[in-house]
């Protein structure tokens, strides 16, 4: 049966395919770039969707606001034309059908190594943001603190990178 | 019909468009305002003609704006050059939707807040994520009309609004900290039960009142922040190459965002619609509200005709030598003192 919520997600997950076939068809890299923040934005409204309103502004946050502002400053930096042309073939060909053939595998087992999937309905239960916060310092604490390490690592590593010049 | 009232797709149009059609009438009223405040503070009349003190002026520069022939640059990027003036006025719009702009005190003495488009959990987060995507139509225009001006200005721009978003962040932390809320409604209540929080943490809630407002006033590109529009040196920034309603609806963005500001910082620090004592009736939270927003709506505008420009370099070096690392320390004060006051 299809719930209004369920009409929501397929609406919104058929924009969202359209927008990423448009990221990675798109021959201009400024608009492939937007496109990719429209599939990011997408996400979030799923998200919300869901019952993760949490979940959605971080994704908006952190991804649409962080990391495409990244991406258009590497623009800003890098590119002298604002037309340029993207090539679409990075000759790459087999590992790439490597990569995609085991993430659909990967994705697959997932869907099919899950039966409930098929009975479960969204809970309307909002997941608010204190839960959230508990469970990063609770359950899932390590996690939490591998991924903290990892940016800080990341962070040192740049530093490192840009002072490089200086000697 | 009971049903229908709490119906929130019912409340977001009932709320809504009364909002929508407010914050359209204060952009363009502030543009008068501004006309006149600033002759006022430079000694002559400003608009006057048109209409009682010449606040039709709006009207005419309006139906003037609407005439004008719609010119797209030929080597533009015409598909983001007409998106870019959109994106603001929704942004602006949006984010206006979550606050509070009455409240009253109920039967069991619990503060409610209301007149709110949507009750969000996540209010605040809400308004910062659409603060965080205020830099796209900046760079959009910036790049779209394929000027060099444009280009140079829609950089400085995404510059000053990523690196001006930290301490905006930051700054609206303390009182999440304070009050263990993400929602602005929440944040007002506890303001109305606990004091405002301007001087309920005392000189750290002050301090990041004033870092939030500058702040806010960095994302909405007002004078001391207005490098990217710059007159003087980039010929008025990114909105160069945009004619009539296109122009238009840039600076109604903008005049727009100087109001939201002004309101969420009374939302998160000078306790929303709440006054102390005088709150008794919820038909009363409007006036309180619309009075301490409008002072500072006037402090914007104050500091917009007295003040002169930072330096592009300038600017970074009080955001990230001052604003980031004084926000930071503003957050963890907070946090201090919360679990002082959890242990007494």
């Amino acid at each position: 049966m299809i719930t209004p919520m369920l009409a929501g997600i397929l609406f919104l997950s058929w924009l969202l395919i359209f927008c990423a076939i448009k990221v990675a068809t798109t021959k201009n890299l400024v608009h492939s770039v937007f496109w990719l923040a429209g599939v990011l934005l997408l996400m979030a409204a799923v998200f919300v969707i869901l019952g993760a309103p949490f979940l959605a502004g971080i994704q908006v946050v952190l991804y649409t606001g962080g990391v495409i502002t990244l991406m258009l400053f590497g623009i800003m930096l890098t590119q002298r034309k604002p037309d340029t042309q993207v090539a679409m073939d990075a000759e790459n060909r087999g590992p790439a059908l490597a990569t995609a053939v085991g993430m659909l595998l990967v994705l697959l087992t997932a869907i099919w190594g899950t039966p409930e999937l098929a009975t479960m309905t969204p809970s309307p239960q909002m997941v608010g943001a204190s839960e959230v916060g508990k469970i990063f310092l609770s359950t899932q604490l390590l996690a939490f603190e591998v991924l903290s390490l990892l940016l800080l690592a990341a962070m040192i590593g740049t530093i490192v990178l840009v002072r490089k010049g200086d000697h | 019909m009971s049903e229908l009232l709490v119906n929130p797709w019912f409340l977001g149009f009932a709320y809504g468009f009364p909002l929508i059609t407010v914050l359209m009438t204060v952009g363009g009223l502030a543009t008068w305002f501004e006309r006149r405040f600033a002759g006022r503070m430079q000694n002559r009349v400003g608009p006057s003609f048109v209409g009682p003190f010449g606040i039709l002026q709006v009207l005419a520069d309006g139906i003037k704006m609407m005439q004008k022939e719609d010119i797209v640059p030929r080597d533009a990027d015409k598909f983001l050059f007409n998106l870019a003036p959109i994106l603001p006025v929704f942004l602006v719009l949006a984010s206006a939707a979550t606050i509070p702009f009455t409240g009253y005190w109920d039967d069991t003495g619990q503060w409610q807040s209301w007149l709110m488009v949507a009750d969000l959990d996540i209010g605040i987060l809400w308004v910062l994520a659409l603060a965080g995507l205020m830099v796209f139509p900046i760079w959009m225009a910036g790049w779209a009309s394929n000027n060099k001006y444009t280009l140079l200005a829609g950089m400085r721009g995404v510059a000053q609004g990523v690196s001006y978003e930290i301490p905006l962040v930051m700054a609206a932390l303390v009182p999440v900290v304070a009050t263990g809320t993400l929602s602005l409604s929440g944040i007002v209540a506890w303001q109305a039960e606990n004091g405002w929080l301007v001087w309920r943490f005392p000189i750290v809630g002050a301090l990041a009142f004033i870092l939030f407002f500058l702040s806010s006033l960095a994302e909405a590109n007002r004078i001391p922040f207005d490098i990217p529009e710059a007159e003087s040196e980039l010929i008025g920034g990114v909105i160069v190459e945009y004619t009539g309603l296109k122009g238009g609806m840039f600076l109604m963005a903008e005049y727009m965002h100087t109001a939201v500001a002004a309101a969420l910082a009374v939302t998160l620090f000078l306790g929303g619609s709440h006054m102390p004592g005088l709150s008794f009736h919820w038909a009363l939270g409007p006036i309180w509200f619309v009075l301490k927003s409008g002072a500072l709506f006037v402090l914007i505008y104050w500091i917009r005709w007295s003040w002169f420009r930072f330096r592009a370099d300038q600017l970074m070096e009080l955001c990230w030598v001052l604003f980031v690392p004084g926000s930071l320390i503003l957050v963890m004060l907070t946090a201090v003192q919360v679990w002082v006051e959890t242990l007494l």
